[in-house]
């Protein structure tokens, strides 16, 4: 065991343990030892795609936390592949001996699951975001499984839908692009739209349609709903700001931008201008920086042992993020800390935007 | 498809008798395909029509001759690669590098480039240097087009990525935002860009040497060949021809978002080869062309504008498309000619 041992410290250990799957089983078996090694772990984040900004930006949230800590980075793309996303972080687990911290944005709902158990059997400290399955507790994967981050899609969509409203001045009709149907954030986020509607009589939600949250759709839907509704429109309302500003697109077409305020979420840097020009209402932010950097702080203080994730209370293991509308009266403030600079966020603060344990669905 | 052949497979003269009945035969069957399509389009114009009568105002008439100006440019470039017999499925792939190409060398918000016009050229010859590439390594290492191109879509996506940083990068310069925005004629700029793009495809296919040939290969590449055209030289030409199609498809995505990102040309490739068959064009090669893909296109964007005016639910519509080609394909597909399905 000692030989393992020493064999994995060496500096030719990665060759050693992609040389054979003999290898990778013992380091498979032996994460612990490895670990005594005393440098620190291999941060992972594992990702969706590179194509769409927002994890973009989620990307170099996590190389800011890394360089803050000196420890190595590597980025995990999926492409929208639940057996490669896997497959990558099985190949990374075997690679590192375990001596890892994966933050991982799970392709698909189920895909949580076979993640964090081939971590836990690694011994490697995990944290998911958006999507796992209800009856998978962190608390039951101690002290591995770090901890879970959502955010509550009903408030976010509920809250543009109140930006929306009130930039329609309290009534008229609104047309609703919505996200892949079985996707827990699409369907949150409806129910955050259908929730503030019914306080709002003098609203009428004309249409709800689903354009996958792709701007192209939303722009050729956009002008077929103009087609049906006509002056009947005088708000949209979309699950994502890609589609958002693909639906703005279309309005600029027919000479509307500007006169029919549009609402997103995720805070891209096209929607974020289009507050400051006046033809988005409003737009949220999760944060893809903070989600990015956090996810990892998260798994790295687990994994130098500055906190003990079991004495953590289940509000800290599964929690709901805190996020930011932006509409005029705060943009500028917002690109100036945001856009304009990286923003500089305290990575040891490991709890200051938990906003209480999420609700069993 | 197979070129080796050896002299005793040459084809023997055919009889009198067997030219006219094969001859009568397919022109009641290409009478039947050339027309159904139309028939088709004209049935489903009523149909939304009379549901909503705001379906045959001007203004929705517009709107439709917009959304079908990216699948129509597109589809142009795939109908030759079918006439050929060919598929191509690198469509999204390259109209991200042509957007990306285009984006990146006009004014934007990621770099300081601002080439204007030029911008157009180089995303344009970007998209032929993808169809190019398809081209040569079909011909060269003898792939079939169905690999080639699935590598050059993945090459061209990753290249996309690349370049733009991962993230969308805004299309500033208002010239080139003018082909979505500014209006000739009452129709906006992008519908005359594509209309040009057919019209340049129906002559090249109707007055070239170019365009004969690769309904000869399609028809039969064996007879193609024995009559000195050389299969390999115009098949590069239709996949590069294709290629500059999708560049121009990339140039009006790109100016109608506003913006270039690497999935600029998600699910445009189904839209397209869609559109291709739905009006008619053999998968087999040899028979239909754009004329058919014109019709094609309309067919589909009609039905998918009329389908939201229709108020039918978005989960319904995309099942309707996927049933649309398969009766489509059914229904052109000479079954007695055809002994195996592989």
């Amino acid at each position: 065991m000692t030989l393992e041992a020493s064999f994995f410290a060496a500096p030719l250990s990665r060759r050693g343990v992609l040389g054979g799957l003999a290898g990778g089983a013992a380091a498979l078996a032996m994460p612990h030892i490895a670990r005594a090694a005393g440098d620190k772990p291999v941060l992972v984040t594992s990702i969706r795609s590179l194509s769409n900004p927002y994890h973009a930006i989620w990307k170099t949230g996590a190389e800011a936390f890394a360089q803050s800590v000196g420890a190595e980075h590597v980025t995990l793309v999926s492409e929208g592949n639940s057996e490669k996303g896997i497959a990558d972080i099985r190949a990374m687990l075997a690679k590192t001996g375990g001596k890892m911290v994966l933050n991982s944005d799970p392709n698909d709902t189920p895909d949580a699951r076979p993640i964090v158990e081939y971590c836990v059997k690694a011994g490697a400290y995990v944290c998911t975001q958006w999507n796992k399955p209800a009856d998978l507790h962190p608390w039951d994967f101690n002290p591995y499984y770090v901890s879970h981050i959502e955010f509550d899609g009903v408030k976010s969509g509920s809250a543009i839908t109140e930006a929306l409203i009130k930039a329609m001045g309290g009534k008229g009709g609104i047309v609703a692009l919505g996200g892949q149907i079985s996707n827990t954030a699409a369907i949150e986020r409806k129910r955050g739209l259908d929730q503030s509607l019914k306080n709002h009589p003098d609203i009428q939600l004309l249409d709800f349609q689903v354009a996958n949250w792709k701007a192209t759709e939303a722009y050729d839907l956009t002008s077929s709903l103009l087609t049906r509704f006509g002056d009947k429109i005088t708000g949209i309302w979309a699950a994502n700001d890609d589609m958002g500003t693909g639906a703005l697109e279309a309005l600029r077409a027919e000479g509307l931008a500007g006169k029919v305020p549009v609402v997103g979420i995720d805070g891209i840097k096209a929607a974020i201008d289009a507050v400051k020009n006046g033809e988005y209402a409003a737009t949220i932010t999760s944060d893809p920086f903070w989600q990015g950097g956090m996810g990892l702080s998260l798994g790295y203080h687990a994994a130098m042992k500055t906190f003990d994730p079991t004495a953590e209370p289940k509000e800290h293991r599964e929690f709901y993020g805190r996020t930011m509308t932006i509409t005029k009266d705060n943009v500028a403030e917002y690109i100036k800390t945001n856009i304009d600079a990286k923003p500089a966020y305290d990575w040891n603060d490991l709890w200051g935007r938990c906003e209480g344990q999420i609700r069993a669905s | 498809m197979a070129t080796q052949t050896n002299s005793s497979s040459l084809p023997q003269p055919l009889t009198d008798r067997a030219v006219r009945r094969l001859g009568r035969k397919r022109i009641t069957r290409a009478a039947l395909r050339a027309y159904a399509p139309v028939a088709v389009l004209l049935v489903l114009g009523i149909l939304i029509a009379l549901a909503n009568p705001n379906f045959i105002e001007l203004r929705n008439l517009v709107r439709v001759a917009n959304a079908a100006a990216v699948p129509l440019t597109i589809a142009m470039g795939t109908t030759f690669v079918i006439l050929l017999g060919s598929i191509d499925l690198s469509a999204e792939g390259a109209v991200a590098v042509g957007a990306m190409v285009l984006v990146l060398l006009a004014r934007n918000d990621a770099n300081t480039h601002d080439f204007g016009w030029l911008a157009v050229l180089a995303a344009v010859a970007a998209g032929g240097i993808m169809g190019l590439v398809s081209g040569l390594v079909q011909t060269g290492l003898r792939i079939p087009s169905f690999m080639a191109t699935l590598g050059t879509w993945f090459i061209g996506l990753g290249l996309a990525t690349y370049m733009l940083g991962g993230s969308a990068v805004r299309l500033m310069d208002p010239a080139l935002r003018g082909l979505a925005l500014n209006r000739f004629a009452g129709l906006p700029v992008a519908v005359w860009v594509a209309l040009g793009a057919f019209a340049v495809a129906a002559v090249i296919q109707t007055q070239t040497r170019l365009g004969r040939h690769i309904l000869a290969l399609g028809g039969g590449e064996d007879l193609a060949e024995y009559s000195g055209i050389s299969p390999a030289r115009v098949r590069l030409l239709a996949f590069t021809l294709a290629g500059l199609f999708y560049g121009v498809a990339g140039v009006l995505a790109a100016s109608q978002l506003g913006q270039s990102n690497a999935v600029i040309g998600d699910g445009r490739l189904f839209a397209a080869v869609t559109a291709v068959v739905v009006g008619g064009t053999a998968l087999t090669g040899g028979e239909g062309g754009v004329f058919n893909t014109l019709v094609g296109v309309l067919i589909v964007t009609v039905l998918s504008n009329g389908m939201v005016l229709l108020g039918v639910s978005p989960y319904v519509q995309q099942t309707v498309q996927g049933l649309m080609i398969i009766a489509a394909v059914a229904l052109s597909l000479d079954r007695v000619r055809q002994t195996i399905v592989k």
